[in-house]
């Protein structure tokens, strides 16, 4: 199947998502199993509700550059700190964390905060893809901080293991990492400008004319995202999809006026592309279930002797992570925590889904990458991917480096 | 003319999408036809969930009770398959009751279809066949293999976090799994709502024991396992030494008092009730299965789990000739029918006498089909 793949995707240059589909059905057909249309279908629903998050989250992102929202966002941002290059690194970071932290989703991270800080750190001097990465991984850390890790829930559910007591193992290791990765990424481009310099490239500001109303589809976003987390049995969940289109749909009337029709096709074209994607590695992932594939792969990490058994966490959880960050920590993570039994199943999960995290770099699903560069408007999501490799190093090490000494963090906490 | 070409293929691909969807369509909604369950003359009577808790009228979460009243009153126990429709063993093991008891003494349902939402739909991803068939004297009988969650097309979106009606915190997924979802919510989501019907049962019916019947993978550490609530831990003690003298190798696992949500620690916690959930091992359940088929769902062979127990990986022994279903099923039975003897032994005033239990070591022998009754 990943033959396949290789020859339809690189050789015949056929879109990513075509490929996979005709590598599922060819793996079908090879497996013995016929054409497995059931398979192929039910596969393709397996990111259904990514699906929805990703076009609906593109339609509010549009909605939010035409209305003139992220505009005077900019604007403020850059007037608060143009002249604090270590004070604006992380305080951009911990902005890009903050809907990844509520909602335990890279994506959300990205393409909410992630957008809203992408023109202030390229108005002061980061080159896009470094902006793309340093986004891309503050949406990732924001997914494995505290309070909602989906990828340890997932481990968790897997090995009986409550919710509880995460929160200082993830913090030790998010903490350190996104300190070094915003001064990685950032430090050396980022430029203290004068006020007049500053002036020149502030974008137009529409806070006077539209007042508060401008911030509305914003904070009912937030407030929508943040209020089932923090007020469960109060607020309505309506899910994130609805959320995105509710913030969207007031985001028509509380800026500068634009063409709503225009700005939803607009999203529709940049959503198309990753959707099939996604569509077309839910069916491959079936099949390769379905024929034995995946088992044999879970298997033979498992089987590797223990010295090279960190090796494979390091390898292989990134690497299903082209499937799913999420799928991985289901598949991989579990028979890992449990062929790691005798450590702390708190650090380990911990540990491992810092490992799986990275998954959602990825390709060809690549989807903290794939949005970064859209929101910082490169075409080619390999280069934003380029400059993420030492961070995304950096996060490996610190989380084998925290399943090594699992024991002695055990005895510190 | 290139227009007219355009046109003319993607009109050419919309039919075919549609001819996609229709043939699709067809093979999803034939996991909604409920397979026939023929129960035996010990029946006494027959309702659904709803009765219970009318909330769940008309809803894909109304499912069948079956009633068994002795003539002698005693004890009165709740036997739960298919809380995971993709746990096959419990669901087998409670239609294997329906088919074959009569009770004497007290009282026993069974609900066989805990989840029924579960049954009619099978999980994205998974590559799990739809049906596995046992053959028996009267014909081939077909099972639905569905899935461990409620079905998304009666239930849906799931939130990014799900906080259950105990104050658990899990990933959203989990809103759909009924056995995360107790004690319920009467206003809650459908699978809150089935467990809020489950509840209404235990309070109405006066139960005093339930036993929850689930599967788990063989590299999952709680296998082979009686999970028991600390109400009921004299029991569980009883059982798995009874147990073990006949040669069923399990262990007791008490119910964690942090781990919210599930049957053995609400049921105990809200109802008062004794309660044990029970897991066999099966293949089909887990992450390192090889080729998924009906076969490995009926004989439970695989080739990777063998591979697994060599090397120490999974938390059940497992050889060349696998876990059968029919052995799952019997590990189950002998359970239930211990449990019922040491209940008498505990409790001689909840004592319940059922006549026609299946033989767990005769149904290792001959397999499933002999006890399933003819079609009515």
């Amino acid at each position: 199947m990943v033959a396949i793949f290789v020859l339809l995707a690189m050789l015949l240059k056929l879109p990513i998502g075509i490929s996979l589909a005709f590598s599922a059905l060819a793996g079908s057909l090879l497996g013995g199993e016929g054409i497995g249309l059931r398979h192929l279908v039910e596969g393709s629903f397996g990111y259904f509700d990514t699906i929805l998050i990703i076009v609906t989250a593109m339609i509010f992102m549009n909605v939010l550059q035409a209305s003139g929202i992220l505009d005077t966002i900019t604007s403020i941002l850059l007037r608060t700190f143009y002249k604090k290059k270590f004070a604006l690194l992380l305080s951009v970071m911990a902005l890009i964390m903050f809907p990844g932290m509520i909602t335990g989703s890279s994506t959300a991270a990205v393409l909410t905060t992630g957008a809203l800080v992408a023109p202030v750190l390229m108005k002061m001097g980061l080159p896009k893809v470094k902006t793309g990465a340093l986004i891309a991984m503050g949406g990732i850390l924001g997914m494995i901080a505290p309070p909602v890790n989906i990828l340890v829930m997932i481990m968790g559910g897997g090995v009986d293991m409550p919710y509880v007591g995460l929160t200082l193992p993830l913090l030790i290791i998010v903490i350190p990492l996104a300190i070094v990765i915003s001064l990685w990424l950032g430090y050396r481009d980022i430029k203290i400008i004068e006020y007049e310099k500053m002036k020149a490239i502030l974008p137009p500001s529409y806070s006077k004319k539209y007042g508060f109303r401008l911030y509305l589809p914003l904070i009912v976003v937030l407030v929508l995202m943040l209020g089932q987390s923090v007020l469960p049995r109060i607020m309505p969940d309506i899910g994130i999809p609805a959320i995105f289109l509710l913030g969207s749909l007031i985001g028509l009337g509380c800026g500068r006026p634009f063409n709503f029709f225009k700005t939803t096709q607009k999203a529709m074209q940049q959503s198309i592309p990753i959707s099939c994607i996604l569509v077309g590695v839910g069916m491959f992932i079936q099949i390769m279930t379905l024929t034995g594939a995946r088992g044999w792969i879970v298997i033979s990490f498992l089987s590797l002797p223990s010295l090279l058994l960190y090796l494979g966490i390091a390898t292989s959880m990134p690497l299903f992570g082209a499937v799913s960050a999420f799928g991985s920590a289901s598949i991989l993570g579990v028979p890992f925590i449990l062929a790691l039994i005798d450590k702390n199943a708190i650090i380990t999960s911990s540990a491992l889904s810092a490992v799986a995290g990275l998954g959602d770099l990825m390709p060809p699903t690549a989807l903290a990458g794939i949005f970064a560069a859209q929101v910082v408007g490169e075409a080619n999501y390999f280069k934003v991917l380029r400059h993420c490799l030492m961070p995304a190093l950096f996060q490996l090490v610190m989380g084998v480096a925290v399943l090594h000494f699992a024991p002695f963090i055990d005895k510190l906490i | 003319m290139r227009n007219i070409k355009g046109n003319f293929i993607s009109a050419l691909l919309l039919l075919f999408a549609i001819a996609i969807c229709f043939l699709s369509t067809l093979k999803f909604l034939s996991m909604q036809k409920k397979e026939a369950i023929f129960p035996s003359r010990g029946l006494t009577s027959r309702k659904m969930l709803s009765s219970y808790f009318p909330g769940l009228k008309k809803t894909w979460g109304d499912t069948d009770v079956y009633l068994y009243e002795g003539q002698e009153k005693g004890g009165n126990l709740l036997i739960l398959g298919g809380a995971h429709a993709n746990e096959p063993a419990g669901f087998i093991t409670a239609v294997l009751l329906i088919e074959n008891i009569q009770v004497s003494t007290g009282k026993i349902i069974i609900v066989p279809r805990a989840n029924n939402s579960g049954f009619t739909h099978s999980q994205p991803q998974e590559g799990n066949p739809q049906r596995y068939s046992l053959e028996s004297p009267w014909g081939r009988r077909h099972f639905r293999h569905g899935s461990r969650l409620t079905n998304p097309v009666h239930q849906w979106p799931d939130p990014s976090i799900y906080i259950n009606p105990a104050g658990q915190k899990l990933s959203g997924a989990d809103s759909r799994n009924l056995n995360r979802c107790y004690p319920g919510r009467k206003t809650g989501s459908l699978t809150e709502k089935i467990a809020s019907g489950i509840m209404e049962l235990i309070k109405k019916e006066k139960i005093d024991l339930a036993l929850d019947l689930h599967e788990a993978a063989p590299e999952y550490p709680v296998i082979n396992a009686i999970v028991f609530h600390e109400n009921s831990a004299d029991l569980a003690a009883l059982t798995l030494m009874e147990l073990q003298i006949e040669g069923f190798d399990f262990r007791l696992e008490a119910s964690p008092t942090n781990l919210r949500g599930l049957s053995h620690r609400e049921w105990g916690d809200h109802a008062q009730i004794m309660a044990i959930l029970l897991e066999s091992a099966n293949a089909s359940h887990g992450r390192l299965k090889g080729k998924t088929s009906p076969a490995l769902i009926v004989e439970g062979k695989d080739k990777n789990y063998m591979k697994a127990a060599k090397l120490g990986l999974l938390f059940v022994p497992y050889g060349e000739d696998g876990i059968p279903l029919k052995l799952r099923v019997a590990r189950h039975l002998a359970a239930v029918k211990s449990i019922l003897s040491n209940l008498e032994e505990l409790y001689p005033e909840k004592r319940i006498e059922i006549k026609n239990m299946p033989s767990s070591s005769e149904l290792k022998k001959v397999g499933i089909g002999p006890f399933l009754n003819p079609p009515n």
